[in-house]
């Protein structure tokens, strides 16, 4: 099975260009871009027109003061470039997304391999592991807000019951501890769909290279080094690269845990731009913001959807 | 895969297995056996590993506080509105990508799926205005609309995939009998597509359900509020934090899509990882 189901089957012939002008490929060519239709309409309504407007807003001073946009040019580039404070979101940000990704790639990758294995309740045990994917964001937070509880969470109690800390830490409103919550909490949940596609990747892997290995004598060690993990290196790059996306962008379980706090220990770019956009209402300064966080989102977007198109 | 005869790789496979699965689902053994602690038992410094007095109380506050219902059936509402609109939406546009040569279609793709990679908060500032110039600000119509920003670009990848593999024999038979283009993808091609129509409407639901963001941003009413910021606002108040009710609550608003997925996961994690979604 390959990632994208899409490049087993090969396309449709090309048409020769005379071919093409026949009245059967006018027809195709019309039909074509009527079923698209509805979905461009809402397309452009709901992304492109938004998308499109942001960047215009970002040129402008846009706020409660200045309820009529005015031209700015880059003024509040240069704003961001000056204020320290916003500059520390993206240092935050990298941190949470490095950390988060990577937590998700090893422990994802663990639990594919375990899940791999025959044993009895497997079926069982892949379905239920979708559980904490498909949780909504305010139950993810309560949940671990509950755990992370500085009085009478579980994780203090059994931290300062085997020793490891002396006493109770107030996980949420420490900068530290507030960072390790919200990145546990991202990894916890996406585990499950990096797991699928680990799983995926393994499925397709050729049984009787690996037993031909194990005759020679190959440990499990080896075997993961020098064949599974090879052959896993496509789809670690979608699964990192999809990891980096789906963290620039995180914000729901960020703001209901810490609402980027204490101070702005955890105040990612999502963050950063709601608060701008929504709590000042400083339309110009959100938008300029939020279109660098595109562009910090940008390469990695490059390389997914030149695989999603991939024989398209 | 590995070789677990040998008493070491026994024991490592084991320890990390355990570890893992122990991550994994303690969090929700936690949630769901904290809904049915009373509150003397739950807030103790050290916490019970079981409820050794269950209740059923937080429940009863929960529902109690009549919102929760309402803000359960607007989700209802939204999430299947949203699904049913993005399912229909993408559906006519994944058999367009997937069955039809034109010019500027790879173009249009490019647009579609770049789509997901815009930060939905971005987003968000200008849909709205653009929500509010609909007089759609404050209405579950509008909340909906915004919805199919989470979803159309994947579903609309995600159908394509699939109807690559639906044979073009079918389609071209069908139309050299002079059926019409609308009637041979209803009545051919749709009802081979069935399980690529529920992997989508799931795919849509689930992102609607989840969703804490755009709810909390465009519903400003108590009465169209829906679970997510509902249940934010409810319950995580830093002076007096009713954690028994959150988790008994949580456990309502979890019910639904956990056990759509019970049914449909299989489906479900194909169509997904086809479509290489975030």
């Amino acid at each position: 099975m390959t990632m994208t189901s899409a490049e087993g089957t090969p396309a449709p012939p090309r048409m020769s260009a005379f071919a093409r002008k026949g009245g059967l490929k006018a027809h195709e060519r019309r039909v074509g871009r009527l079923f698209l239709l509805p979905a461009l309409a809402a397309f452009a309504l709901v992304i492109l027109f938004p998308f499109l407007r942001a960047l215009g807003v970002a040129f402008t001073r846009s706020d409660l003061q200045t309820p009529e946009p005015v031209f700015v040019g880059l003024a509040n580039f240069r704003a961001i470039l000056a204020t320290p404070e916003i500059l520390g979101a993206f240092v935050t940000t990298a941190v949470y997304v490095g950390l988060a990704t990577a937590g998700t790639v090893v422990l994802g990758l663990g639990w594919a391999l375990i899940l791999n294995q025959s044993f009895r309740g497997r079926a069982v045990l892949r379905a239920v592991t979708l559980i904490p994917w498909v949780l909504p964001s305010t139950v993810t937070a309560f949940v671990w807000g509950w755990i992370f509880n500085s009085r009478f969470g579980v994780l203090n109690a059994a931290l300062v019951g085997v020793g490891a800390i002396p006493h109770p830490t107030a996980w949420l409103s420490t900068t530290g501890g507030a960072m390790t919550a919200i990145v546990i909490t991202k990894i916890w949940f996406s585990i499950p769909l990096f797991m699928s596609f680990f799983l995926a990747g393994l499925q397709s892997l050729d049984r009787e290279q690996i037993d031909a290995a194990r005759v020679d004598g190959a440990s499990n060690f080896a075997l993961l080094r020098d064949h599974i993990l090879p052959h896993l290196r496509p789809v670690l790059l979608v699964v990192i690269v999809l990891g980096v996306i789906g963290n620039l962008q995180h914000f729901d379980t960020i703001f209901a845990l810490t609402g980027g706090g204490p101070v702005r220990a955890t105040s990612v770019l999502s963050i950063e731009v709601y608060r701008r956009a929504f709590d000042q209402w400083d339309l110009g300064m959100a938008s300029a913001l939020g279109l660098l966080w595109v562009a910090t989102i940008m390469p990695a977007a490059y390389f997914y959807l030149r695989h999603l198109l991939k024989g398209a | 895969m590995f070789d677990l005869s040998s008493r070491s790789a026994k024991l490592v496979f084991g320890t990390v297995a355990i570890l893992i699965a122990f991550f994994l689902f303690f969090p929700i053994y936690w949630l769901v056996i904290s809904a049915f602690k009373p509150n003397a038992e739950l807030y103790r410094i050290t916490p019970t590993l079981y409820p050794h007095d269950p209740v059923l109380t937080h429940f009863a506050t929960a529902f109690g506080r009549g919102n929760l219902l309402q803000q359960l059936r607007n989700s209802l509402v939204v999430s299947c509105s949203a699904a049913a609109l993005n399912t229909l939406l993408a559906i006519y546009a994944g058999y367009s990508f997937a069955k039809f040569r034109y010019s500027g279609r790879r173009l249009v793709m490019v647009f579609l799926l770049s789509a997901q990679v815009f930060p939905f908060g971005l987003l968000l500032i200008s849909i709205y205005p653009v929500v509010t110039s609909l007089g759609l600000i404050d209405s579950l119509a509008g909340l909906t609309l915004s919805y199919i920003v989470f979803a159309l670009p994947v579903s609309t990848y995600m159908f394509y995939s699939y109807f690559t593999q639906v044979p073009s024999e079918m389609i071209e038979a069908a139309r050299a009998d002079g059926a019409g283009e609308l009637r041979i993808f209803h009545t051919i091609v749709l009802p081979v597509s069935i399980p690529a129509v529920v992997t989508v409407f799931l795919y849509g639901f689930m992102w609607s359900w989840n969703d804490l963001l755009y709810a909390m941003t465009l519903i400003v009413s108590e009465s169209k509020r829906t679970i997510g910021p509902g249940m934010l606002l409810a319950y995580l108040n830093e002076v007096n934090s009713d954690w028994g009710g959150a988790m008994a609550a949580s456990i309502a608003a979890s019910a639904p899509i956990v056990v759509a997925f019970a049914f449909l996961q299989r489906w479900f994690i194909q169509g997904v990882t086809a479509g290489s979604v975030k």
